[in-house]
């Protein structure tokens, strides 16, 4: 137990170095960088409105391709280790097995904040080139992106331990990252249902993480308080299920 | 110890579901009060699933000014007879109509739909209600649908002093008084949400007032930040006119 801190500490490193020199990485930097510049040309269309829009495609390609490939990496870490066998060889150490998950998801994280960050110096430059000034809430949009990618991926990880393979990982996530976009529906709909299909709505009100809360990208506003809050709780109780899933995985 | 941790995982997910369910609360109209035009169905489906409103709302607005920017057909004429539009020499009806379309009147029924359809998807679009309600108001002289729209807006931005603003103007235009009308929007020509539509119609008021300085600070102001090359033409335009002392009609 004393050692998880550094075990997480180089988990998490050569994870990052890893993804770093994942041939993925860049083709998806790549495509990233691409799909700003591409913005530029829809923003011209809006005339007027070319800051906003040029601003509001950025955002929302930097999100996806971070999304993306943060998903695609957290599907597939678990078992290729396994295929490699890589993963015998870290337990057969005396490495808990909660510092390495909790390792692997850092590393992912510190990618995904690497990608965001550099996407979004890039965004930022295309901005000013185009003769607009950033937007106040520029920094805020990214970190509830990042809050987002949080819980996301950590749910990956855990889905990635029961599930067959990594294509039905990414949908499972896929579809829960879509139904948290709906919560604000969801509520509606339970506010507005009686008897059975109230409780059953409220249910997965509790049982979708509110991606909504994150998303200060479409209010153009900070993020509030509780926000981190509640990636936080999210984000631990998936970390805690994958843990309680390894631990009971044989090596 | 494996069960304390399954403990631990559904308590804190929980717990996550909990602090969101007290702590959220959407600032976007429901779901019944979205009306999804015909071929925008799939659009708005994804607007919602991927948490990209503002993204969505862009494109609606984009696809607004490719309607209102398409010159309306006359009964009986064929897609593409848009030769009144080319420059040169026209008839007397054929300039009538270049002048109208130039001036952004016509019927565009669609334009009121589609323009609430804008706030419902992002009601803080505050530029787009504002482009929206001006040209019903001022270009296609609709003034009641123009309200409707503003009204909309205010719902979920009642402190949005822009929207009350250009109400206002709607008003005085409905009693034609016009100097009541440039100077009710005076206050949002320097605002960035500020539509160029509202300028230009602001520097005409000035100007047909008599009000020549301010006309030309408003033409110069269109010059210098509009990013539209057809107004940027017409300030730069309006502005020799008056430096020579002839302002145009």
């Amino acid at each position: 137990m004393r050692n998880g801190p550094r075990v997480i500490l180089h988990v998490a490193l050569a994870a990052v170095r890893e993804n770093v020199r994942n041939r993925f990485f860049t083709l998806f930097a790549v495509f990233a960088f691409a799909a700003v510049y591409a913005s530029v040309l829809a923003g011209v269309m809006a005339v007027d409105q070319e800051g906003r829009v040029l601003t509001d495609f950025g955002l929302t390609l930097i999100e996806f391709t971070v999304l993306a490939y943060a998903l695609f990496n957290a599907s597939s870490v678990l078992l290729r280790e396994a295929e490699t066998k890589t993963i015998y060889l870290v337990f057969s150490r005396p490495v808990p097995r909660w510092a390495y998950l909790a390792g692997k998801l850092a590393g992912s994280l510190a990618t995904s904040a690497v990608m965001l960050a550099l996407m979004g110096a890039l965004h930022l430059l295309l901005l000013r080139l185009r003769g607009f000034p950033p937007p106040a809430y520029y920094a805020w949009a990214l970190c509830g992106s990042l809050l987002k990618l949080s819980v996301i991926t950590s749910l990956a990880l855990f889905i990635s331990l029961f599930s067959t393979s990594a294509v039905s990982t990414l949908v499972i996530s896929g579809i829960v990252w879509t139904a948290g976009h709906f919560s604000a529906e969801t509520g509606f709909l339970a506010a507005h249902s009686s008897g059975a299909k109230a409780a059953v709505l409220k249910g997965v009100l509790l049982l979708i993480p509110n991606f909504q809360l994150f998303n200060v990208r479409d209010l153009a506003s900070a993020l509030p308080a509780a926000a981190f809050a509640a990636a936080a709780l999210w984000t631990a109780g998936a970390c805690l299920a994958a843990s309680w899933l390894l631990s009971g995985k044989e090596f | 110890m494996r069960l304390l941790l399954a403990f631990a995982a559904l308590l804190s997910w929980t717990a996550g579901g909990l602090f969101s369910s007290v702590s959220y609360r959407s600032q976007f109209p429901p779901p019944p009060e979205i009306h999804v035009p015909a071929d925008g169905a799939s659009g708005d489906m994804l607007a919602l699933a991927f948490g990209a409103r503002r993204l969505f709302a862009d494109v609606w607005f984009i696809r607004l000014m490719q309607y209102y920017g398409t010159p309306e057909l006359e009964e009986g004429e064929q897609a593409g007879e848009y030769d009144w539009l080319v420059p040169g020499p026209k008839s007397e009806a054929e300039h009538e109509r270049h002048e109208a379309a130039m001036n952004g009147e016509g019927r565009y029924p669609e334009f009121l739909p589609r323009s609430l359809h804008i706030l419902q998807i992002d009601p803080f679009f505050t530029a787009a209600g504002l482009y929206s309600a001006t040209a019903l108001a001022f270009n296609m002289n609709r003034p009641s649908e123009a309200e409707e729209l503003l009204r909309y807006g205010l719902r979920y931005s009642p402190r949005e002093w822009k929207y009350l603003k250009v109400l206002a103007a709607v008003g005085y235009s409905r009693s034609s008084d016009p100097a009541a009308v440039a100077a009710s929007i005076a206050p949002l020509l320097k605002d960035p949400d500020c539509p160029v539509m509202l300028k230009q119609l602001a520097a005409f008021l000035n100007k047909r007032s008599g009000n020549v300085a301010a006309a030309a600070a408003i033409y110069a102001d269109i010059a210098a930040t509009s990013r539209d090359p057809s107004y940027v033409r017409n300030a730069e335009r309006e502005l020799r006119l008056l430096a020579a002392g002839r302002p145009g009609r």
